[in-house]
């Protein structure tokens, strides 16, 4: 385990016509999570991850999905992992 | 990083986002939902467990139960539950709820070696109604049978009785109840002329000692046990006295500890009624007013099958209930045998702990509460034992006022409230009733409006006896609800099983869930539970307690009452009255048993309009008026003037319960004392109005042993009973993942010396051997039961470990409740092979 | 409203098929098949010991108990319990305190300890074995109902 936890959010431009294929293609992302924007077109998107790489990685692939039109990372946020509180 | 701090990030972040999107997200940005979106509908209903009857808050959201907690305004626990009552919100959701009536088939027929098939209501219904029809024309009413349940709601139990007694004209009606209860309930109108407690929980806050007599309330009563702890620690000058067979969590927080040989803890009460007397201590005054003295019957037997060498040798086998007036001079001679010595040898309790107890009960300045449940009601002298009790109170006078009093506790939500009081026993009638009494069916058969004689008068099979009268081939239509007969009736393997796979007889069981009873049926009917159904309990204090439908029941699955009520349709009064009674009733000709005993014009009184609009009430559309109340007026007719009132029905889905007599609108805690109790007349001081003399009967009996103890082969007591953590046989608990987790399967308790004397550890496989069957299980030497040498206790609750295999099937021969606490076993290491992977 | 958004598809439990309900997968619960069939004894279960929080169903469950309590003493003379999860020894033993409510007695009056009223601690939190359940329970967290879309992954932390 990397020992750092990776929190990030992005806004997914997305087509009308596609937005719930968008969201279930980014449910299916681990550690992603849609928040809302569905009405607008421009879904509020959390990541949670262990790397910074893999923040990059799930936004590269978000961005591939049909009908993404942009993808923009807003926030993100890492702090190391303590074994319990 | 924990949790929360991970969810507030991830709410910044999101709220970050939306901002950058200009994306409005009011409630996504807060990290806690509020408003409209977390309100639950609360609502009052009683737990669904053991007798005691505590108030439970339900929550329900988009028709789920997703909470529950302790009520606050519920006098009985204050807001407290026990581990069972705080998961009550999981126990309708294990994933096998039964959906759909399940019959055994082959190429599309009913067949007794069939597979279960889903079938309609209909179809399960016309299967049934052909069978029972079958049955009733090529054997009469006596070979048709019902079990039912203290578990039932009263108006299931009402309406049970009806049908089978009035409808059916048998009365071979019983509940498990008498696996549980009949003892003290026999005991109560045997001393009293009445049945349950003078009584009522508030004692628990007035008591000096208290003196429990083979119960472990820890475990089994836990929320009164936090009454009884409250007062013990909040007041020091206050004694706990327990007696048992072994050591539990109960003697973890007694004063005083007495463990007893099995059986013996009539000598041990006989031989305090000797002290009383010999020390001066009785009140003659109050025995001179209040008490009549009589000898019971002795030598009564064990309640075995008559051909059982012990039936044979027993005297009086053929009439055990029957007792004698006598003086209270003969009473203290007999008494006079057991003396410290003999009683110390007999019990093994010490002379000075035995001394100690007897003087809870001879100081006058003592409150002193007596409580005991299946340590005595399971006991083939349950009834003397219970007598024995009340004899002790009664000497004294230290019966029916605040704190002193013998305090009967229930096993069964509402054990009193419908099997008790609603007449559920083979030999009972609403009210206290007796089908055998003339008088009682002519004022049962006039408050139902049936021709006169209609009631059969001869008493039914009790349970075991149904067990035995299916294996014989004589019980051959039977219905089986809201109990697991198979799991925990005695003597499974040979009494129990044979019957319902017997192919003359077919075996209906109701059920939410498939137990071990229902795998062994012809047919499975689901069922709708708790509170998905309204309904009513009352529990050990006489506190009768409603609730409201709140959620419905999965899939086709419907309530008792309904199924009771729906398959009555499918009879008509030619088909099953005799004719010369229906020429007494011409109008009643060619109905339907519906017609005759729920659409009577009282029972069906109430429309629909008055049910509460925020509630649902499923059985009340389907029939199209409000059942539940126009049974419960109706039944409560019986009890109204006689001692055993009951409010209005509304008032009751609007207090927490009341405790009957309910006279004037109040409530009665002490039974049989002026100035608590309305039935009292003045200036008497104490009435037991129960008895035509209003006095109640000090009954006197000997110590006679139990049925089987332990001999050089089969060398160890065998005790069963329940654990906290499961109800009954598991059916709900087990499908509850924390406490299945919490006590995940049976266990051998024993001691640490018999182990090593066999050569057992802890944790081994082993087989526990009667003479009847036996079974696999696991030996634990520590935990929370510490047993004495040459005692096991093994709990019931686990389906792989069918430990009422092994048990006997004798009984009380008065009450005919069986005797779960004593039989004789061996302890046998299974052949090493067959070890599985112990950790 | 929010639920409008996103509603995820939890659905109706599942009610299992008849086959399901009578395959023979738990004798726990239904016993042998046939009934007199002789079972071994499923082994005994370990204690979970690892200390780990365990959510709660619903807010007034009492928590389970994520360590062993054999041989803890809750008798006339001692509760051992309550030499770590008192309020005066939680920074020492950094367990939860005992929740406020249990300084209630049973009139509503708050006292300045443990009311004598909760003293049996496992009357209602129990610890816990590792045993597998045997069926699942469909149950559903009012969270779930109330806001599908807000929770964690399973099997995340």
């Amino acid at each position: 385990m990397s020992g750092e936890c990776h929190i990030s959010s992005l806004v997914v431009h997305s087509r009308s016509d596609r937005v719930q294929a968008i969201i279930e293609g980014i449910r299916s992302l681990e550690g992603a999570e849609v928040h809302g924007g569905a009405d607008t077109g421009k879904l509020i998107v959390t990541l949670e991850t262990d790397t910074e790489g893999q923040v990059v990685e799930r936004i590269n692939t978000i961005q591939l999905l049909d009908g993404v039109l942009a993808a923009t990372l807003v926030f993100h946020h890492f702090e190391p992992v303590q074994e319990r509180e | 990083m924990d949790v929360t701090r991970r969810t507030l990030l991830k709410t910044q972040a999101a709220a970050a986002a939306a901002a950058a999107a200009g994306v409005s997200l009011p409630a996504e940005a807060q990290n806690i939902a509020t408003g409209e979106d977390i309100r639950l509908q609360w609502s009052k209903a009683p737990c669904r467990f053991c007798g005691t009857g505590c108030g439970v808050m339900v929550g329900v959201k988009d028709g789920r139960v997703v909470a529950t907690h302790g009520d606050m305004q519920a006098e009985v626990n204050r807001g407290l539950n026990c581990v069972k009552g705080y998961f009550l919100s999981k126990i309708m959701y294990g994933g096998d709820r039964l959906t759909q009536p399940l019959l055994r088939m082959k190429n599309g027929e009913f067949a007794k070696d069939g597979e279960f098939q889903p079938v309609s209501w209909d179809r399960a219904f016309d299967e049934m109604a052909k069978q029972w029809k079958r049955v009733l024309k090529e054997k009469g009413p006596e070979a048709v049978g019902m079990f039912g349940s203290g578990q039932w709601t009263i108006w299931e139990g009402y309406a049970a009785s009806k049908l089978m007694r009035a409808g059916w004209r048998s009365n071979n009606l019983d509940p498990n109840a008498r696996h549980c209860m009949a003892s003290a309930a026999v005991a109560f109108i045997r001393t009293f002329g009445m049945d349950e407690p003078m009584g009522c929980y508030d004692d628990f806050e007035h008591a000096d000692a208290f003196v429990l007599w083979g119960s472990n309330m820890a475990e089994m009563h836990p929320i009164l046990w936090t009454r009884v702890t409250d007062r013990r620690l909040s007041h020091p000058h206050v004694r706990i006295a327990t007696l048992s067979t072994y050591e539990h969590r109960t003697t973890d927080l007694s004063d005083m500890v007495s463990i007893f040989k099995p059986g013996t803890d009539l000598a041990i009460m006989n031989y305090i009624a000797n002290y009383l007397i010999q020390t001066g201590a009785v009140n003659r005054e109050f025995i001179d007013k209040h008490v009549n003295i009589r000898m019971a019957n002795t030598d009564i037997g064990y309640g075995l099958r008559p051909d059982h060498t012990l039936e044979q040798r027993a005297q009086n086998a053929q009439n055990p209930q029957v007792s004698h007036p006598s003086t209270f001079e003969a009473y203290a001679k007999l008494m006079s045998e057991y003396t410290a010595e003999r009683v110390s040898e007999l019990s093994g309790v010490s002379k000075e702990q035995l001394e100690a107890l007897a003087k809870l009960y001879a100081d006058p300045k003592i409150k002193v509460m007596s409580l005991w449940t299946m340590g005595f009601n399971q006991h083939v002298r349950g009834v003397w034992a219970n007598n024995m009790i009340y004899n002790l109170h009664l000497m004294t006078g230290k019966i029916s006022e605040p704190g002193n009093g013998p305090f009967s506790l229930t096993g069964q939500p509402s054990a009193c409230g419908t099997a008790r009081e609603v007449g559920t026993f083979s030999h009972r009638l609403p009210a206290d009733m007796q089908v055998a009494n003339p008088e009682h069916r002519k004022y049962a058969e006039k408050i139902w409006k049936l021709p006169e004689g209609l009631l059969p008068a001869k008493p039914g099979y009790h349970a075991v006896q149904q067990d035995r009268m299916l294996n014989d081939g004589k019980l051959n239509a039977y219905w089986i609800m809201c109990n697991n007969n198979l799991q925990t009736a005695p003597n499974t393997e040979h009494e129990t099983y044979p019957g319902y796979r017997n192919p003359a007889n077919f075996i209906v069981v109701t059920d939410a869930y498939p137990t071990v009873t229902a795998m062994a049926a012809d047919l499975i009917l689901p069922a709708a539970m708790w509170v998905e159904k309204e309904g009513a309990y009352g529990n050990a204090e006489r506190r009768t307690h409603f609730w409201h439908q709140l959620v419905n029941a999965p899939g086709d699955a419907r309530s008792d009452l309904w199924q009771l009520m729906e398959f009555s349709k499918r009879f008509t009064t030619d088909e099953v009255w005799p004719a010369d009674l229906l020429a007494k009733a011409p109008e009643y000709r060619g109905k339907t048993l519906f017609d005759v005993l729920f659409a009577n014009g009282q029972v069906n009184q109430f429309p629909l309009a008055e049910i509460d609009p925020d509630y649902e009430n499923r059985e009340a559309r389907h029939f199209g008026f409000y059942v539940q109340k126009g049974l419960f007026e109706e039944y409560a007719a019986f009890g109204r003037g006689h001692g055993h009132d009951l409010a209005p029905f509304d008032v009751y889905h609007e207090v927490r319960g009341l405790r009957w007599p309910v006279v004037d609108g109040k409530e009665t805690r002490w039974r049989y004392r002026e100035g608590f109790d309305p039935y009292v007349e003045k200036g008497t001081g104490v009435q037991f109005y129960g008895n035509p003399d209003k006095k109640a009967n000090l009954v006197a009996a000997p110590y006679e042993p139990p049925a089987e103890s332990p001999d050089p082969e089969y060398d160890m007591w065998l005790v069963t009973g329940r654990v906290l953590e499961h109800w009954h046989s598991g059916s709900m608990t087990l499908r509850v993942p924390e406490l299945y987790k919490a006590f995940s399967g049976a266990v051998v308790f024993m001691h640490p010396d018999d182990a090593a004397k066999r050569g057992l550890r802890r944790g081994q496989e082993v087989k526990v051997v009667s003479r009847r069957g036996e079974i696999r299980s696991r030996i634990e030497t520590r935990g929370r039961n510490r047993v004495p040498p040459g005692l096991i206790f093994v709990p019931f609750f686990d389906a792989s470990q069918l430990i009422n295999k092994v048990t006997l099937d004798a009984t009380d021969p008065i009450s005919k409740q069986t005797d779960f606490k004593k039989c004789a076993v061996k302890v046998l290491a299974v052949a090493s092979a067959d070890v599985g992977g112990q950790q | 409203m929010r639920r409008g958004i996103f509603a995820v598809l939890v659905g109706a439990g599942p009610l299992l098929a008849a086959g399901a309900i009578l395959a023979q997968d738990a004798p726990r619960l239904r016993g042998p098949e046939p009934f007199t069939k002789e079972t071994p004894a499923p082994p005994m279960q370990r204690q979970v010991t690892d200390d780990m929080r365990v959510g709660r169903n619903y807010p007034d469950q009492p928590p389970v108990i994520p360590h062993s309590i054999e041989g803890y003493a809750v008798d006339l003379n001692a509760n051992k319990c309550m030499s770590c999860h008192a309020r005066k020894f939680t920074e020492q033993s950094q367990a939860p305190m005992i929740s406020v409510t249990h300084y209630q007695d049973r009139a509503g009056n708050t006292l300045g300890g443990l009311a004598p009223r909760r003293y049996v601690c496992v009357a209602c939190h129990v610890p816990q074995t590792n045993a597998k359940p045997l069926v699942d329970n469909v149950f559903r967290d009012m969270d779930a109902i109330t806001e599908p879309e807000r929770q964690p992954a399973r099997g995340r932390h």
